[in-house]
């Protein structure tokens, strides 16, 4: 790695001299050291990388069928007839949810990523001051959207209506945090481009300065309409059983869903490819096994799709794991990318300055530790509660109470922990 | 070359950029709030319905539900993350300094909050579809698992005020800094005070179901809700009497001289308005109208937290973070467990202008061409955090507050005597070579003899400009 480093320097160096307007600017390398926080990672930076990468996954698969649902409740709106409107409403209820899921699971990487690689977020950020702040507008504004469009299911074109509002507003916030995404990406461009090559300074934060549309379409909007074609078949393996269930409708919604998996997830391939094409050339990354890899779990997943045509049902689980390997390719690709890049400038989160720090990493698993009995307890709840035909009500097991009983005595026992912590704290230093 | 970490400045004309902190963070205190404290009121109301058998109290629970998930969880799930992105804009290196130092503390809070939002979905819509001891069990894990993502916030916070101790710079231990002077009293304040505000909004949603539940259950809810917000006002005036006083001095002289009585008469007032509402439906509970409760409810954002908020942003001033960073986003001091040094020295010597990645070669050297154009610069990048510096409207203006100075010499003189040798407790020392205030005094001088008011706009002269390219 080092020599790769080392490499690049000495390629890119002379290039930036012969730059012209940037040879006195500072030089991205000194540049990005400096803004590195001089508080230092608390933790090993590669902890945040990995923690970084794998959150990241989950949140876009919940962004995907926010999203996704939306496309599928727009379509069957627009087909219409008695299934198609009920398909709608259940994607409708999908997106609605999961609009929530993508925003909370969006926090984690978001943490990591400004504690590794600040100097690309922030800059990448303030350089589209405006938009970055307006993604949370735009975001509030869809989110109440889809839930007008969820309350106003029974009247189609009313739900249409709001269900397009919603998606071209997730859209464009897909579409602000992929340009703050891919900003990030070109130090050696920031002053330059701030600066509108030295002739100003753009304080006015309306400036939008790359964006790549093969990327847009690969990293969102095409996974969002496969990825929610393969939560259709989990909705048709899933409540199969049921008896209070019409299974006819939900064989064909399965059906539907893999198609909509099948012929999307081609699409997703194709502009996956076209992006790799558009990577710099000094990036060195398109001959990487990281490339290829995001590659060949997308070629895999098509493949297994392909293979669920015929039972979706069946396939559905199968379908979810490929669907998961491939995204999580993707997730190490993307960070391969910002390494490819930032290396260029002799950057490594590796060589992140830290003040390794014990009690807070503690905290956050022993509270991880705390959040898994409890959220599997619930989501277990959840699970069952689903599985009851409606108008019933699902007795728990003495095995579910007692874990029932566990989760409420680890949370209590958390804040009592917490709170004495604090109190033992305050009395040494100010008592 | 020597550089800082400095960002790309963001500049908002009038009305400031700190405005978009101020509003995302009131609705989402209004919001956050509300939901913390309607978590326990309902666990205990349902915890009553289980044990008193009283079936009727689900119906309201329910509906309470869908509203806190229609209401709070939408509008507080994205503007939490919302005064995040805004500050990453606003304020980068503060929020920087923050994370890099309580990351793990966060992700913690993240868990709650993960929790908190599955929950509250899940209670929604299993309520009826399970055993009510199991639901009850859910009940009480979401009431505490959303007070968890309080009790962790609010260190944070208030370690933002101040670190509380001198301590914390030579130790840099996390518990130091978390749990400083500030957390409990600030905790219990907020503690107490969302059940205020999540009672109100409970007493419009009970009186909307006058009809469809029996009397004796409706009395019931409304009383209880009646007591538990009383029980929050109280308390929560008597732990914000603490709070003030475990102020820093410097925050204590800008809520005494700063900060205008048009902000804090209105938070007493909405203050004894909740108050007097609750005891008259503690009483006659009956009474309780929804045309009544919301519009008080509302109100509470607007006369409590929305000022509440403006007051809290000040106080910090003239940091950001932890008492080591400006608000204008120059690192004040040292902090020598973490091995961050302060920058004031060399941004003295070598300029501002100079350190900062983002100003354009062109302005770099003064020279009399670009000195007015590099004084904007040096306003936009140093005052600009807490003055309009391009005109006589909005935040703290600077065509009012240089108003008849049109003498470069006089602002310098100025600037010289009252900010940098003896600046005032809530203002940044001004910094920079000598060179720079005077193009800052130039610059303001210009703007004043302009009428008070310049475009925002910064051109690098072309003679500059090419000065550099040759
Ligand atoms: C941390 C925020 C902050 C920054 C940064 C800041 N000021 Fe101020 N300034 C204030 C506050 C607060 C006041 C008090 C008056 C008010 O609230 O209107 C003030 C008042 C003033 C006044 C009027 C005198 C007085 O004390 O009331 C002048 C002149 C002034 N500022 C100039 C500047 C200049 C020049 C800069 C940049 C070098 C600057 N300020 C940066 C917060 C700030
Ligand atoms: C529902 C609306 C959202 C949509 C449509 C969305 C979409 C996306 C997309 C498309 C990307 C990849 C961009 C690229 O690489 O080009 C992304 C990344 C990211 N999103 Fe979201 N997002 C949403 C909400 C959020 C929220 C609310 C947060 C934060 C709280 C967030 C945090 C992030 C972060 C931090 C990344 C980059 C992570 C990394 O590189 O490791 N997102 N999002």
């Amino acid at each position: 790695m080092r020599e790769i480093v080392r490499w690049f320097l000495l390629a890119v160096l002379p290039f930036t001299l012969v730059g012209g307007k940037l040879a006195l600017a500072a030089d991205p390398g000194s540049m990005l050291k400096a803004m590195a926080d001089p508080a230092g990672a608390p933790f090993f930076p590669v902890v945040m990388q990995v923690l970084q990468v794998l959150t990241w996954a989950l949140h876009m698969v919940f962004v995907y069928t926010s999203i996704g649902g939306l496309f599928i409740a727009i379509y069957g709106f627009i087909k219409g007839g008695e299934r198609w409107h009920r398909l709608s409403k259940a994607t409708i209820e999908l997106s609605k949810v999961s609009v929530s899921l993508a925003i909370v699971l969006g926090v984690a990487p978001l943490l990591f990523y400004q504690v590794i690689y600040d100097p690309l977020w922030y800059t990448s950020a303030n350089l589209s001051a405006w938009w970055y702040v307006l993604f949370i507008v735009f975001l509030l504004i869809g989110y109440y959207f889809i839930w007008g469009a969820y309350f106003m299911k029974e009247k189609p074109s009313l739900s249409l209506f709001m269900s397009v509002v919603g998606i071209v507003l997730l859209l464009l916030v897909g579409f602000i945090i992929h340009v703050v995404n891919y900003q990030a990406l070109f130090p050696e461009k920031w002053v330059s481009w701030y600066t509108s090559n030295g002739t100003t300074m753009n304080i006015s934060g309306w400036n939008i300065y790359a964006f790549n549309i093969f990327r847009y379409l690969a990293f969102l909007v095409f996974p969002s309409i496969s990825v929610s074609g393969v939560f259709l078949m989990l909705y048709n393996w899933y409540f199969r059983n049921r008896e209070d269930m019409d299974r006819d409708y939900l064989d064909w919604a399965g059906r539907v869903g893999a198609k909509f998996a099948l012929y999307a997830g081609i699409g997703w391939l194709l502009f996956h490819i076209l992006y790799i094409l558009t990577i710099p050339q000094d990036w060195n990354a398109k001959t990487s096994i990281f490339t290829w890899l995001s590659v060949l779990g997308l070629v895999l997943c098509a493949g297994v799709i392909l293979a669920a045509q015929k039972d979706p049902a069946k396939m559905a689980i199968p379908s979810l794991l490929a669907g998961g390997v491939a995204i999580l390719l993707i997730a190490v690709f993307r960070e391969y990318l910002r390494i490819a890049s930032t290396a260029r400038f002799g950057y490594s989160i590796y060589n992140y300055k830290m003040n390794l720090e014990f009690l807070s990493p503690l905290l956050f698993f022993g509270t991880l530790l705390t959040g898994i009995i409890l959220y599997a307890y619930a989501w277990w709840m959840a699970y069952r509660a689903g599985k009851t035909p409606k108008g019933k009500v699902y007795e728990a097991s003495e095995m579910e109470h007692h874990l029932g009983d566990a989760s409420v005595f680890i949370v209590v026992l958390w804040a009592v922990v917490f709170i004495g912590v604090g109190l033992i704290v305050i009395v040494r230093n100010y008592g | 070359m020597d550089v800082l970490g400095f960002y790309p400045m963001w500049y908002v004309p009038t009305i400031g950029s700190g405005l978009t902190i101020a509003l995302i963070a009131s609705i989402h205190v209004m919001a956050s709030h509300t939901s913390v404290g309607a978590s326990i009121l309902l666990a205990y109301l349902a915890t009553k319905a289980y044990k008193e058998n009283q079936p009727q109290i689900y119906n309201y629970i329910k509906k309470y539900l869908l509203g806190l998930l229609v209401f709070s969880y939408v509008s507080g799930s994205i503007s939490g993350p919302g005064i995040w992105f805004s500050a990453t804009v606003v304020n980068p290196r503060g929020i920087s300094a923050l994370i890099h130092n309580f990351v793990w503390v966060w992700a913690a809070e993240w868990i709650w909050f993960v929790a908190e939002v599955t929950l509250v979905y899940i209670l929604f819509y299993t309520l009826g579809r399970i055993d009510q001891r199991s639901w009850l069990r859910l009940a009480w894990t979401f009431a505490i698992g959303s007070w968890a993502t309080m009790y962790i916030i609010v260190g944070i916070l208030s370690f933002m005020l101040s670190p509380g101790h001198e301590k914390w710079f030579e130790t840099g231990n996390i518990l130091d800094a978390f749990y400083n002077k500030n957390y409990f009293p600030h905790l219990l304040e907020r503690t107490s005070f969302m059940f205020a505000i999540a009672g109100t909004v409970g007493i419009a949603i009970a009186s909307l179901m006058r009809k469809e539940i029996n009397e004796k259950t409706y009395k019931d809810i409304v009383k209880t809700l009646s007591y538990w917000g009383i029980g929050g006002t109280v308390f929560g005036l008597m732990f914000f009497a603490w709070y003030v006083s475990t102020l820093p001095q410097r925050s204590d002289i800008i809520l005494n001289n700063v900060i205008p009585i048009y902000l804090k008469l209105p938070i007493m007032v909405i203050i004894l308005l909740v108050l007097a509402n609750f005891l008259w439906t503690a009483i006659r509970p009956t009474a309780a109208r929804f045309w009544m409760a919301y519009p008080i409810y509302i109100l509470i954002f607007f006369a409590g937290i929305y000022p509440e908020e403006k007051i809290r942003e000040t106080l910090r001033k003239p940091y950001v973070a932890g008492e080591f960073i400006w608000v204008n986003q120059i690192v004040s001091r040292d902090v020598p467990a973490k091995g961050i040094k302060s920058e004031v020295p060399i941004i003295n010597e070598k300029g501002l202008l100079t350190v900062n990645p983002f100003v354009p070669e062109g302005l770099k050297k003064i020279t009399p061409e670009n000195e007015i154009m590099a004084g904007k610069a040096v306003a936009v990048l140093q005052c600009s955090g807490c003055h309009n510096v391009t005109g006589s409207t909005g935040l703290r203006p600077f065509g009012q507050k240089f108003a008849g100075m049109t003498d470069p010499n006089a602002v310098y003189n100025f600037l010289v005597s009252y900010m940098r040798e003896n600046h005032p407790p809530y203002m940044p020392k001004l910094t920079g070579t000598d060179q720079e205030i005077k193009a800052l005094s130039a610059y303001i001088a210009y703007m004043i003899s302009k009428g008070g008011s310049v475009s925002a706009k910064i051109e690098v002269p072309k003679s500059s400009a090419e000065a550099i390219r040759r």
